[in-house]
């Protein structure tokens, strides 16, 4: 019975090691931050008192949070459409056989894996020195408050294309090809095979990748703190950046630990139900 | 691989949309189109002022390779190169060691003691980094842990933990238990059996999970942002950015230390692609 319970316990210090980096960086400051979120703590103090949902009341009033949501939903939105639909097409494009088809495939995935700080500085010469030398524009898309979501926008599909790419590319593989030949003896041309076999057989590949990129994109912080710092104004704020300006550079850490758990329960109802809404449309064959 | 998709497409293609060739030629025009940057990137390096102010576009005449010592020099290169390269090995050891254990057990116990672990750490995936930010910043403060590389490599190694012990579990799974029974009833004990019989064999996921937390270390830039403030401990996209808020008039040689810092990640896609693409398409496609 002790030596049971001994290689119990022997079993159990395999997971300790992770167990134990994981609660110190994962669980302890979450309820850490749960805690924070109804105090009015300025983030340095000794003290601070528990203020109930006055924090809740505060966002959920506050005008200002509407531009980083405009912004926010915009990137989300703009980004997981083009990513995903310029991802699969030349996922469809690049699998069949020509001279250098590999080389093309290494030369669209290399932005990914580049730092996102070294494609946003580079963007940001693109527009305002290249794209003006081009098309004689003025200004750049990233200096002008109507359009910096849209250069943002633009840096992140173009750094995030080839992972979409390797991804259907995979999936594509796992299609029976006989498929594709009876449909053509039944005369089905390209599109109705694109859209009866293709598109209902990657599913699975749509399940992974649109719910991904659309949780990446409403805790978007990166682009837009490297490429504009959230400018002109705060013209490129998002609601990750909202957060981290009430956390740090604000010193109201209560109130933005309360808006980053609101940002949490959003990002995770949306995309509990886009992956619900695609994993209903997975067939079997 | 199968030819009887290509020949479908040529003969809807001929009658109805473009040839075969200027579909290829179009691809090799977007592809071009994706190095577009690295192409700006590399020539505003090896340029001299004058010659960026007359035409961004062109290559220059003369090669400013002073560009280069210059970056070297005001950004601190070597020393932030050095914190990345220990941060992203640190991370990678950690990370494996402690995720293939821990997924050993889950995946080999499957009661609800233990699939309560398995959810705690998945529960983390979806969990978006600002939750965590500000008392993840306070609670290092308080550890000492700040601004210091070993608190840098255990924040990287926290936060994937759930992703990839969940990839780890599914592996380990396919993995049969014969040979680690036959090991057990020789008398080797679990430590020895998972290390010399079981860890061997998952060869697979192991260099998937390198390449995905090497690429997740070296190009982090949240996580490190708020653990480390100090120019002693930043790692190479910690430097680049402040780099750049400083250095805004000499941006040639701002350039150069973009492309020296592009350097060692090319040379890994260029000999690691396969084990890349393979360890991001992981996660997504069964089978």
């Amino acid at each position: 019975m002790t030596r049971k319970y001994k290689d119990e316990l022997l079993k159990f210090t395999f997971i300790v090691p992770a167990l134990l980096f994981f609660c110190l960086v994962v669980v302890f400051p979450f309820f850490r931050g749960v805690n924070i979120a109804f105090t009015n703590w300025n983030g340095i103090d000794m003290s601070y008192d528990y203020v109930g949902l006055h924090n809740l009341k505060l966002l959920f009033t506050d005008t200002e949070l509407l531009n980083p949501i405009k912004n926010t939903l915009f990137f989300a939105i703009f980004t997981t459409v083009f990513i995903n639909v310029i991802g699969l097409g030349l996922a469809v494009a690049l699998n069949t056989k020509f001279p250098g088809v590999n080389l093309l495939k290494s030369f669209i995935f290399m932005p990914m894996v580049i730092s996102l700080v070294l494609a946003a500085i580079i963007w940001r010469y693109i527009y305002s020195d290249i794209f003006p030398t081009i098309f004689h524009t003025d200004g750049g898309l990233l200096g002008n408050p109507t359009t910096v979501m849209l250069g943002i926008s633009i840096i992140s599909v173009w750094k995030e294309v080839g992972l979409a790419m390797v991804i259907y590319y995979a999936g594509l593989q796992t299609i029976p090809k006989d498929m594709y030949e009876s449909a053509h003896i039944d005369g089905a041309g390209s599109w109705i095979q694109f859209s009866k076999i293709t598109v209902p057989l990657l599913m699975p590949a749509f399940t992974y990748c649109i719910p991904l990129w659309i949780g990446t994109g409403l805790r978007q912080f990166d682009y837009p703190m490297v490429a504009t710092k959230g400018g002109p104004g705060t013209s490129s704020e998002t609601l990750a950046m909202y957060v981290y300006n009430y956390e740090f550079p604000y010193f109201k850490a209560g109130y933005g630990q309360m808006a980053a758990l609101m940002l949490f329960f959003f990002i995770l109802i949306v995309t509990v139900f886009v992956t619900n809404y695609f994993r209903r449309r997975e067939v079997e064959y | 691989m199968n030819t009887s998709v290509p020949i479908v497409r040529v003969k809807e293609t001929s009658k109805r949309r473009f040839p075969k060739l200027i579909r290829i030629i179009m691809l090799y025009i977007i592809a071009i189109l994706f190095l577009f940057p690295f192409y700006i990137a590399i020539v505003y390096s090896i340029k001299t002022p004058i010659e960026t102010a007359q035409s961004p576009l062109a290559f220059p005449t003369h090669i400013a390779w002073s560009n280069y010592s210059d970056a070297i020099a005001a950004s601190n290169f070597f020393l932030a190169l050095r914190n990345s390269v220990l941060t992203t090995i640190g991370t990678v050891l950690l990370t494996i060691t402690v995720c293939s254990m821990a997924a050993y057990m889950i995946a080999r116990n499957n009661n609800r003691f233990y699939n309560f672990f398995y959810y705690l750490f998945m529960s983390s995936i979806m969990l978006p980094f600002q939750v965590l930010m500000f008392p993840l910043y306070k609670t290092w403060t308080e550890l000492h842990l700040l601004n210091t590389i070993p608190g840098l490599i255990i924040a990287l190694t926290g936060v994937q933990i759930g992703y990839f012990a969940f990839l780890y579990v599914g592996f380990i799974k396919t993995v049969p238990r014969e040979l680690e029974e036959s090991a057990m009833l020789d008398g080797a004990s679990r430590y020895r059996t998972f290390f010399s019989i079981i860890f061997p064999l998952l060869k697979p996921i192991n260099s998937t999970i390198l390449v995905l937390s090497a690429l997740g270390a070296w190009n982090d830039f949240v996580v490190s942002m708020i653990i480390v403030q100090k120019k002693e401990a930043s790692t190479l996209p910690l430097v680049q950015f402040q780099f750049f808020g400083e250095y805004t008039s000499e941006i040639n040689m701002a350039f150069a230390a973009i492309i020296l810092s592009m350097i060692p990640i090319m040379v890994f896609y260029l000999f690691a692609q396969k084990y890349i693409i393979g360890g991001v398409t992981a996660g997504a496609v069964k089978g």
